[in-house]
């Protein structure tokens, strides 16, 4: 079997040893062909400058995408409002509404002489609160418009945040 | 592919776990309303904090998903009226104006004469009917301020309609009064071309 083998690989020997004849022109197209190729590129077919529209619109969709949120005149950025409640009697107030699920713990308020007063940012919106005094008493804002859809038997306030510039 | 839209949107809502502040009976009552409303291109977010209004405040299940399926039928009814491009604050304020009485016609009509966004202009309309302004009043100031009247005119004119019936006016003739003097000092002081828009206010 390895003596049948030896045999094909002899022959195969064999045929690759045998001469070729080779164009003798051969040498000289391909050495001329390499000098083309590392000479600059004539100025109309540099790959950049044939490039640059598709970049030049790239980066215009690049930056449109960036400052989007400022071409549309930031509508969606939250501003800072503030909730004062005067509650001289009152050991903790809360801020509760639709800006924080409705959760006491989310914005305790902070005292100064029983002026309760916290910050919350908010976006354009109608929201709906209240504070809640002591952890028992519901009161709305008196200086804010009141809900007078309020279906659950306690009182509450809105508040609606208008979009910049309209 | 609409069952299998609709599965997902219930396990997202039943994976909500503000969910888990209602009684299992009652979250998946509203749980279903949510999903619904979310099938319908309605905003569920409105739906989910009044839910979380009621749990927070302590009251019965059942009431709460009185609460949500109202609030989901009066959605679809504003946006019936405003339109299906009206934002989820626009449709909450539409909600509003609707439940003080403003009929969709109105709603309608609003949209058609002032640019977006409504919510402001709506919301206004129903704090001065909560403010004890007839609903015909209150609508008519509004329409007639609503095609130029910025956001904070709108917020300063309701303001002044409160003191004015703080004071003792009668909340009607406040509300004509005061949208006269509005439309009128716009008219003069309204900034120009290239003048900064005046802030909105920092308080309710």
């Amino acid at each position: 079997m390895f003596e049948q083998e030896d045999d094909i690989v002899e022959r195969m020997i064999r045929q690759l040893r045998r001469p070729m004849s080779i164009d003798p022109g051969l040498d000289a197209r391909v050495m001329r062909e390499i000098a083309h190729d590392t000479q600059p590129p004539a100025p109309g077919r540099r790959p950049l400058l044939r490039a640059w529209p598709w970049l030049a619109a790239a980066a215009v969709l690049g930056a449109v995408v960036i400052a989007w949120p400022w071409l549309r005149g930031s509508d969606a950025n939250p501003d800072a409002f503030q909730f004062v409640l005067v509650a001289p009697q009152a050991s903790s107030v809360s801020l509760v509404g639709d800006f924080n699920d409705w959760d006491p713990a989310r914005s305790p308020m902070q005292t100064a002489h029983g002026v309760w007063a916290t910050v919350v940012p908010l976006a354009p919106g109608r929201y709906r609160y209240a504070f809640l005094v002591n952890g028992v008493e519901w009161r709305a804002d008196p200086g804010a418009p009141a809900a007078r859809d309020d279906e659950f038997g306690t009182p509450s306030s809105v508040v609606t945040v208008g979009g910049k510039g309209s | 592919m609409m069952l299998a839209a609709l599965l997902i949107a219930a396990q997202i809502a039943a994976q909500d776990p503000r969910f888990e502040r209602l009684d299992p009976e009652t979250r998946s009552l509203v749980v279903t309303v949510v999903d619904s409303a979310r099938a319908v291109g309605l905003p569920s977010e409105p739906l989910i904090q009044r839910a979380l209004e009621g749990a927070t405040k302590g009251a019965p299940g059942a009431r709460i998903v009185a609460a949500v399926r109202r609030l989901a039928t009066d959605l679809g009814t504003a946006r019936t009226a405003l339109g299906t491009r009206a934002s989820a604050p626009e449709l909450e304020a539409g909600v509003a104006a609707l439940r003080a009485g403003a009929t969709p016609q109105l709603l309608t009509q609003l949209r058609d004469v002032r640019r977006p966004p409504l919510t402001m202009a709506l919301s206004v309309l129903a704090d001065l009917v909560a403010s004890g302004v007839p609903t015909d009043s209150a609508a008519a100031a509004v329409l007639a301020l609503a095609p130029k009247a910025r956001d904070a005119d709108l917020v300063e004119f309701r303001r002044a309609v409160e003191r004015d019936i703080a004071l003792g006016a009668p909340p009607g003739a406040a509300a004509a009064v005061r949208a006269l003097n509005t439309g009128v000092r716009d008219a003069i002081s309204s900034p120009g071309p290239g003048q900064p828009p005046r802030r909105p206010p920092s308080r309710p």
